[in-house]
């Protein structure tokens, strides 16, 4: 049996004169260079599901993994579980290879169309889970009931998981994965099979996580959602990390442009802002001018005001992830390789 | 050790709960008690009859059921997916096959032994006397199950269910003929073959040292000396074919 020697949770590295640099904390998840290359069992044709990726995770953070199918999140997060050796390059979890037991210990791991044993109802599953975390009887009784209760599953702590549907399986997938109170969480796809209440649900249930200090990783492709809840994400492709950043970050470039929603516009006003190259429209009993510029914008709302139009909203319209996403794909696939 | 015994635990519920575990021992009890037919036939070797037939037949279906259910045991977690999540915990691989193997082992000899309970029952009711001798065979009988047992795991740590089965049919097969295997490799003349026979005969399972049914079937008792060396011999092949099997999965990439 392979033993793993433990890694003190702070890192002391040495500066140019060999001297102690200041203690910094570890980051709880740290990915360097992290490759994986299959080989086709007939041909033996290398086939590079994870490219050089390398990426830390601070404590408290919520990261979103995004990429279409077959990018590598689902790999790499094998990698990240020791459910897979990277071929080259490693992962560390809070400073442990994954693959000693121990850096698993307070790990929460959803999978990705997750399956659980149809022979066992939700509460001896999560009995049998509270088990291999070597928790106490009682303390994962009492842990398993807030958490049926928590996921909306206690009304069917007793039927047998071969008649879960694939939302509730879903929710028991969670439930398992934070009956450890984890550090860090793990989730492939958390808002698959859930109805918009259940993903509503999540998004509160990863809230909560996240106040209490858990860092997440997920990975979806429920672009406007994990918008709505991850405070950075990275965009994979074809195996690499093609862009990290927060998601305001990302999105920076931002405001696409402003809606000015008003009453009654003189036509006039609408053919001179059509002359200067805005968007005007009639929307029912209002109108929308769009402006792409912010001097422009002001010189509008001046001359608006001038002419008593009565101005009901003034919107900006950003870039949304999933359209940030689409570009860098496609800024990703025209690049030379 | 409690991780061990969760997965032990939860092996033996996912097998009790198989129909085909419920089949296979209605079957059982029903081929034991018709050993009884038999025994008008035997010209007053009754008693011999049924305690021979009953434990060959126990000892079979026992072994069937450990290798059919066995071979698929592993590939079912991988196929379903259900290992992923419990590999995430902290678990050791090894710990994990040590588990299946000890559930898996547990139900059939708790199978095994209601079938040997059923021949004692047979016997004691119609010939008015108990074959305590009986519990020898039984006891060699369940160290040669945690033999195959662990046999069938060491496979389905690398390979498919057909060919897990495939190779431990074969292996139990060869290994009741361990000796018959070295005896003419020692006859060819050829001193290649004779040392390739050699190292088949160190390599597979003495299984005939666990048969002690012919023996208990004649009232004789087990000698202790051969009963502990095949113990032991039991438990050494157990435990190196799951030391192999535990490195071989150590190694197993789960996709």
């Amino acid at each position: 049996m392979k033993h793993y020697r433990p890694i003190a949770n702070v890192r002391i590295g040495a500066d140019r004169r060999g001297g102690l640099r200041e203690a910094e904390p570890l980051a709880i998840l740290a990915l360097d260079s992290l490759t994986k290359v299959y080989r086709d069992p007939m041909t033996l044709k290398p086939f590079t599901a994870v490219d050089e990726v390398t990426l830390t995770l601070q404590r408290g953070e919520v990261f979103g993994l995004l990429g279409p199918n077959g990018a590598g999140k689902t790999t790499t997060i094998k990698m990240i579980l020791g459910l897979a050796n990277p071929t080259s390059g490693q992962a560390l979890l809070d400073g442990r290879d994954p693959r000693d037991p121990e850096a698993r210990r307070r790990l929460g791991y959803l999978p990705e169309n997750p399956c659980f044993y149809d022979h066992l109802t939700p509460t001896e599953y999560l009995d049998f889970v509270g088990e291999l975390f070597g928790i106490e009887p009682g303390a994962r009784r009492s842990r398993a009931g807030v958490l049926l209760d928590r996921l909306g599953l206690a009304a069917h702590a007793k039927k047998p998981l071969r008649k879960f549907s694939k939302g509730m399986t879903q929710r028991l997938g969670l439930a398992q994965a934070l009956l450890n109170r984890p550090t860090l969480l793990v989730l492939d796809e958390p808002m698959s099979g859930l109805d918009p209440i259940g993903r509503a649900e999540v998004k509160q249930l990863l809230r909560e996580e996240r106040a209490a200090g858990t860092t997440v990783l997920l990975s979806s492709h429920v672009l406007a959602e994990t918008e709505a809840i991850c405070d950075r994400v990275g965009i994979m492709n074809a195996g690499r990390l093609i862009e990290v950043g927060s998601v305001p970050g990302l999105l920076s470039s931002g405001v696409r442009e402003w809606e000015i929603a008003v009453e009654r516009l003189p036509e006039r006003l609408a053919t001179e802002f059509r002359g200067e190259g805005h968007r005007v429209d009639a929307v029912g009993s209002r109108w929308i001018v769009r402006v792409t510029e912010g001097p422009a914008l002001q010189d509008i709302l001046g001359r608006l005001c001038r002419d008593s139009v009565f101005v009901h909203a003034v919107e900006p319209r950003r870039q949304t992830l999933e359209e940030h996403f689409v570009r860098a794909l496609a800024g990703d696939e025209r690049a030379p390789s | 050790m409690s991780r061990v015994l969760a997965i032990a635990r939860n092996t033996v519920r996912e097998v009790v709960r198989e129909r085909m575990v419920l089949v296979l021992a209605i079957f059982g009890v029903a081929l034991v008690a018709a050993s009884q037919v038999f025994s008008p036939l035997a010209m007053g070797e009754g008693r011999k009859i049924v305690t021979d037939f009953g434990l060959a037949g126990s000892t079979v279906l026992a072994t069937m059921l450990t290798i059919f259910l066995g071979s698929s045991l592993l590939h079912k977690e991988l196929d379903r997916r259900t290992i992923y999540a419990v590999m995430a915990k902290p678990i050791r691989r090894a710990d994990f096959l040590l588990g299946k193997f000890a559930g898996l082992w547990a139900t059939t000899a708790l199978l095994l032994a209601g079938m040997t309970g059923i021949v004692l029952a047979v016997v004691t009711i119609s010939y008015h006397e108990t074959p305590w001798v009986v519990l020898g065979a039984l006891v060699l009988t369940l160290a040669e199950l945690a033999v195959v047992t662990a046999i069938v795991i060491f496979f389905s740590a690398f390979t498919t269910p057909a060919l897990t089965a495939f190779f431990t049919v074969a292996t139990v097969v060869a290994g009741h003929f361990a000796e018959d295997l070295h005896y003419f490799g020692g006859q060819g003349g050829s001193a290649a073959v004779a040392g390739i026979t050699e190292a088949i005969y160190w390599a597979l399972p003495h299984l005939a040292l666990f048969n002690a049914r012919g023996l208990v079937a004649h009232g004789i008792a087990v000698e202790p000396e051969r009963l502990l060396f095949a113990l032991a011999y039991g438990a050494l092949y157990a435990t190196a074919s799951l030391i192999a099997a535990g490195a071989i999965f150590e190694r197993r990439e789960f996709r």
